[in-house]
Order: C-alpha cells, then sequence, then structure tokens
C-alpha cells in the first residue's frame, strides 16, 4: 500500500472522528467561539466565568436539539454583544413549538408550580432564599442522565417509512422512549440529593435562627429530617439499595401525580400535603395496605433528642443505666463466687485435661 | 447428719411420692445420719464422672437449649450487623451474606426458628408438669418457679462466699442464680419476639394500641430490640459462659447441655435437695453414698434430729396395715 495514501486514509480517520461525536447541529455556529476551552473572562469583581461549551458533553443532555438561541434570545447578532440577563428555565423555546398547544415550548407551568411550594423561588436570590434549590439543583444534567443509546434500526425502519426524516425519528423516538423508561434517581439517590441540604447543619441553624426571630413556624421535624431518616427503618434498607422501602418523596409527594408533585412539595402544615394529618393514613396505605390512624402516628423521623422527643430520650438512659447495673451485678456475683468457693478447694488447677476436682485424696477400693 | 428443715420437707415430700417401704426408710435414715455435717467434705470426696453422674435435663429440655443457643447466637451475628450497618465491619458483613436484604431475611428465619424452640419448651413445661401431677409426683420445690426460699438462699450463699457461713444452703434442682438467669432469659426471649414482631408486623399491633402510645410504642420496641440482644449478647458471654465454662471446677464445661447429667460433686454442693431425691429414688446411689462414707472415713452417727422418718413411717400406718404391723413389733422389741 502507498503510503501517502495510508497517512491520507489515518488522517481523514483522525479529523473526521470528532467531527462525528458531535451529534448536535451547531446551525447557529455559536462554537465557532464557544468550542474553546480558554474562552471566559474575569469579572470586575474578580470571578472567572466560563463560556465554554462541551460539545461532546452537551450533545448527550436533554437540551442538544434546542438552538441555543432559544434560549439565549437576547443573542441577535455575531459576535454578540455582552449578555446581561441570563437564562431562566421559564423562557419560551422559539423554534419548538408545544405539540399540544400549538405555542412555544416554555417550562413555565412546572416553574410555576415549584414556585408556589415550599422550595420556590427565583433563579437570582439573596440571603435564606438562595438555600432553596432552583431548577438546576436537582435537575443536574447531564451527570445523571445516561448517555442516549443509538434508536433500534428495526424502529426507525418502520418510522422512516412516512417520516422521512431519519434525524427526526431518532430524536422523536429518544424523546418519548425516555419518558417510557424509568429514569428518575433511585431511592438512594433521592435521598442523598435531598439530604445535601436537609443535613447540613449550618443550613438548617440558618433557618431555624431567622424563623425564631421572625416568629414563624417551621416543621417540628425540620432539624432532624435526614439524620432522623437515615436512622429509621426505610433509611436503613433504602441505604442499601433496597427499592421497596419509602424515600423522602415516597411520602413527601403525592403518588397521585408523582412528577408533578415532585416540584410543588409542601411543608406538613399545608392541608394539600401527603404528610398533612389528614392524608397521612391514605400515604401509609400506599404500601402499607392496612395501616390505620394508629399506624400513620408512628414518627417517620424518630430522634432521642431531648427537645425532639422526650420519650425517647429518658428511655435511652433508663434502658443504659438497667443494662449496666445488670450485667455488672450479674458478672459482680460471678467472682464474688468464684472467690467464695475457692475455700472448698476449688481452684484453676487443670487435671487430666479438665478443672474438675474429683476425689481429693486417692481412695483404694 | 442434721437435716434442714428444707432437706426435711424435701426428704418427707419424695418418700411419699415414691411410696418408700419402712425398710427403705430405715436405710434413708440410716444413711443420712451417717453423713457428716459438714457437707464440704462428702462433696470433695466423692467420685464424680465429668460428663456426669446424675439425671438433670430430659432430652426435650437438652434440644431446646440448643436449638435457642444457636439460633440466639446466630440471630446476634445477624442483627448486630442490622443494627450498626454502618459500622466499618458490618457492610463488608451485610455484603458477604449477599446484602442487607438478605442478612434481614436470615435474621428472621431464625427467628422463628427461636419462636419455634420457646413453644416447644413451653408444651414440655405444660404437658410434663400436667404428667408429673397425674403421676402424684410434682413437687414445686423442685421447679424452676421462684420461692421465698430462693430469697434465703441467696443471702445464705453470700454469707457463706462472705466467710460468715460454713456451708453453701441446702438448695433444690434450681438454685436462686438458675432461677434469675431463667426468667431474665424468658423475659429478654419474650421482648425480643414482641419487639421484633412489632417491626415485622406494625400494621398489627398499632391497630391493636390507643393512637396515643402508637408512636411510642414502636419507638419502645425499637429502643428495646437492640438494648435486650446486647444485654442477652453480653450476660451470656460474661456470666453464663463464664458459670458454665471457666469458673474453677467447671473447665472446659459442664456437659449437662449434651449429656443431660449433673456430676454427683456438683449436686451435692450446689442442688443438695436434689441429691437427697436420688438417695430416696436410686438404690445405686444410696449404696454408693453408704460405701464410700465408710471407705474414706467419713462416715459418723449423727442422728437426723427431727422427725421426718417417724412422721413418715406413720403416715404409713394408717394407709398400710403391714407397715402397722411392722411398727408395732419394733416398738415391743
Amino acid at each position: 500500500m502507498n503510503i501517502s495514501r495510508l497517512i491520507a486514509a489515518l488522517l481523514g480517520v483522525v479529523l473526521f472522528l470528532p467531527a462525528l461525536s458531535n451529534a448536535f447541529e451547531d446551525d447557529e455556529s455559536c462554537l465557532m467561539c464557544h468550542k474553546y476551552p480558554k474562552m471566559g473572562r474575569v469579572t470586575e469583581d474578580g470571578t472567572q466565568k466560563s463560556y465554554y461549551v462541551m460539545p461532546d458533553t452537551f450533545s448527550r443532555t436533554v437540551h442538544r436539539n434546542v438552538p441555543c438561541r432559544d434560549c439565549h434570545s437576547n443573542i441577535k447578532e455575531l459576535p454578540h454583544k455582552p449578555v446581561k440577563e441570563g437564562v431562566t428555565c421559564d423562557s419560551e423555546c422559539h423554534s419548538i413549538e408545544n405539540p399540544s398547544t400549538g405555542k412555544p415550548f416554555s417550562h413555565a407551568p412546572i416553574y410555576n408550580a415549584f414556585k408556589e411550594s415550599v422550595h420556590g423561588r427565583e433563579k437570582q436570590e439573596k440571603g435564606l432564599e438562595a438555600d432553596k434549590p432552583y431548577c438546576i439543583t436537582c435537575h443536574t444534567n447531564p451527570l445523571y442522565n445516561e448517555a442516549e443509546k443509538a434508536p433500534p434500526k428495526e424502529i426507525i425502519d418502520r418510522c422512516v417509512v412516512c417520516h422521512e426524516d431519519e434525524a427526526f425519528s431518532a430524536k422523536w423516538y429518544n424523546h418519548t422512549s425516555r419518558r417510557i423508561r424509568e429514569i428518575k434517581r433511585s431511592s438512594k439517590e433521592i435521598v442523598a440529593l435531598c439530604s445535601s441540604c436537609h443535613a447540613d447543619q449550618n443550613l438548617i441553624e440558618r433557618h431555624q435562627a431567622a424563623a425564631a426571630k421572625e416568629g414563624r413556624e417551621l416543621g417540628r421535624k425540620f432539624p432532624y429530617a435526614a439524620v432522623a431518616y437515615q436512622d429509621s427503618f426505610h433509611g436503613k434498607v433504602t441505604k442499601y439499595g433496597n427499592t421497596d422501602a419509602a424515600n423522602c418523596l415516597d411520602c413527601h409527594a403525592s403518588a397521585e401525580n408523582y412528577y408533578l408533585s415532585v416540584h410543588e412539595l409542601r411543608p406538613s402544615r399545608d392541608p394539600k400535603s401527603p404528610i398533612n394529618k389528614a392524608n397521612r393514613v391514605d400515604t401509609c396505605r400506599q404500601c402499607h395496605k392496612t395501616a390505620d390512624e394508629n399506624y400513620a402516628a408512628i414518627d417517620p423521623h424518630p430522634t432521642h433528642f431531648k427537645e425532639d422527643n422526650l420519650f425517647n430520650y429518658y428511655a435511652e438512659i433508663i434502658y443504659a443505666i438497667v443494662g449496666n447495673v445488670a450485667l455488672v451485678g450479674l458478672v459482680g456475683m460471678a467472682l464474688f463466687e468464684t472467690w467464695g468457693r475457692k475455700r472448698d478447694g476449688v481452684n484453676w488447677v487443670l487435671r487430666v485435661g479438665t478443672s474438675w476436682r474429683r476425689r481429693r485424696k486417692t481412695r483404694t477400693r | 447428719m442434721k437435716l434442714s428443715s428444707d432437706a426435711s420437707a424435701v426428704l418427707g415430700t419424695s418418700m411419699r411420692q415414691n411410696k418408700i417401704s419402712v425398710e427403705i426408710s430405715r436405710e434413708i435414715e440410716e444413711l443420712v445420719a451417717m453423713m457428716p455435717n459438714d457437707k464440704k467434705t462428702i462433696y470433695q470426696n466423692v467420685d464424680s464422672n465429668p460428663v456426669g453422674d446424675l439425671f438433670r435435663y430430659s432430652v426435650h429440655i437438652r434440644i431446646q437449649h440448643l436449638l435457642t443457643f444457636t439460633t440466639f447466637l446466630l440471630l446476634a451475628f445477624t442483627g448486630l450487623p442490622i443494627h450498626y450497618h454502618e459500622a466499618f465491619w458490618a457492610v463488608p458483613f451485610n455484603n458477604v451474606l449477599g446484602g442487607l436484604d438478605v442478612t434481614r431475611v436470615i435474621h428472621r428465619t431464625l427467628a422463628l426458628t427461636f419462636v419455634v424452640a420457646m413453644v416447644y419448651h413451653g408444651l414440655t413445661l405444660v404437658l410434663g408438669s400436667m404428667r408429673k401431677i397425674s403421676a402424684g409426683r410434682f413437687d414445686i420445690r423442685q421447679t424452676i418457679i421462684p420461692l421465698m426460699k430462693d430469697a434465703r438462699d441467696f443471702s445464705a450463699d453470700m454469707a457463706y462466699f462472705a466467710g460468715k457461713r460454713d456451708n453453701r444452703p441446702d438448695m433444690d434442682k434450681f438454685m436462686y442464680k438458675q432461677k434469675i438467669h431463667y426468667f431474665a432469659a424468658a423475659f429478654g426471649n419474650t421482648v425480643m419476639v414482641v419487639s421484633g414482631s412489632s417491626f415485622l408486623f406494625p400494621e398489627f399491633w398499632n391497630s391493636v394500641l390507643p393512637t396515643q402510645y402508637a408512636s411510642h410504642w414502636q419507638e419502645m420496641m425499637r429502643l428495646s430490640h437492640p438494648h435486650e440482644a446486647l444485654l442477652a449478647l453480653l450476660v451470656i458471654a460474661f456470666w453464663h459462659w463464664y458459670n458454665v465454662h471457666l469458673a474453677p471446677g467447671r473447665f472446659p464445661m459442664q456437659w449437662t447441655y449434651l449429656t443431660g447429667k449433673l456430676t454427683r460433686e456438683h449436686q451435692i454442693e450446689e442442688h443438695f435437695l436434689e441429691y437427697l431425691r436420688n438417695l430416696v429414688e436410686l438404690p445405686d446411689e444410696r449404696r454408693y453414698m453408704r460405701e464410700n462414707l465408710i471407705e474414706s472415713g467419713l462416715a459418723v452417727s449423727e442422728p437426723v434430729q427431727n422427725g421426718v422418718f417417724e412422721d413418715y413411717r406413720k403416715t404409713l400406718v394408717t394407709v398400710d396395715g403391714s407397715a402397722a404391723t411392722e411398727l408395732a413389733e419394733e416398738t415391743r422389741q
């Protein structure tokens, strides 16, 4: 084989491979600049800002089919002027139409529901509000989204009989099949996600102090929610990968409309909350079929802290005292007995492989 | 030997229950009179087979003990890594078994076996007692039921250990220590089964309890299960095993749990009343004791000094004409 041909072929492979892996279409040529890793600036207050878009990573996100300017709608020309307003998740997409309404697609409905929840906040917040999660706190795309596999050929072959554009069929397949597959976090991951804030002692103390100052009511279990759950039966088995036990959202979100409900979590004092007193029995019954009022009275976040559960606090102390007294008493009695029996001539001397005393004097029969 | 009132009472009951003849009652009286008052010298000078001489436990009790201690230990070994699931040793342990879920299944299966052993034991007690009652051989002093005598025995034994008494008290088949142990275990087992079942069937337990106690009950049970388990494990390891394996004179073990038999020296030392019953019931044991006392030069002539034998023979007079004749002849001579 001609050497120059081989080099040309190898060069071709090297040059075209990255291009093939960039699945998303950059029709607006944004990557012309944003493909450079050093693309960024230092702001007036000294913060480093990176404007680098990693094509490989972005091509695996759920937004890979959305043109950049659908969200970054302020950008009108290339090269563009400095951006003043960031993108919020309730923006309207310009090129994607909601097929069910015919209107431009937007996450506004779910965002508005989220704003009404106990977690609701704007994108830019300061102080205590900034402790609450914004959309991307939980929707950490692409980190937990699996890379999409290529659609099965036998399905796409069928689609393109009518929908001639193969790329469209592949996109549609991914969009729908993703929603059919189970893509939500595992129980263990949900607990880890909620605990990332609810187990943060500094955050808890900040909110307790502010609530006390404002005379505002916090949930009774707010300070212990995560730590007490981890110690509960639900928490223990979930930690080891059991998926049958309740995780945070199984009780705090309504099972009737789970995917909407997880966005509008409410405090237990809210009558709409599934853990409100009036709704608890039904919530327990999702798994514990024969649960009744009494069952729903069991504390799923049990602690032994004095300020939370005086009964448990004293019960634990009493148990410790009784246990230690019993053990020390019995062992003490055994030692006293040994000491006392030594007067019988009993000792730890081994004879014929045992410490049996046998006869003291030998006897002829 | 001067018999204590407890010993006389047990001896009298045993002779009545075994319908001992006048001759045998005389033989026993003579033998008891030959025994020295200092019990220590008796049990220090008898022959003992380490694996046991005299009957103590039926095969049922031995099976129950084997079932209980194997399931108890395995329950502890599977329960500890469930309770201390975050400890450095618990994670690999659970993983070796196939994960926490598998450990839980093993734990519950063992728990069921444990409950079966408890029920088996309950049945043995009830049916065994009924059989003894119907045969007219039941004696409450021989059972595990705590009596006031146990409190007296306890203080007398402590006095002996402290050097304020010459001999240990005359104790029955189950001495105070064994009664404490038995009821501690019975109480502990009940706590474990009730609390364990309240984890397995929380809906049932809470449906039978008043609402205001529902949560406290569950919390109490969650607290009780590991605490009781840990206490039981420590008591078994540091007290029971010491008593039956390591205490001087007991090493390497008391074989009773396997052979069902207790050594002669141990029975005379700690269960003298049961030994007196054996003297009533076993002619061989009477023969052995008589020969042993004579040959070791321990035989004395110390009258029993209370009317237990005469009283017994008088009862025979009322029911048995021939005995009455013998007694009358004896009086004439």
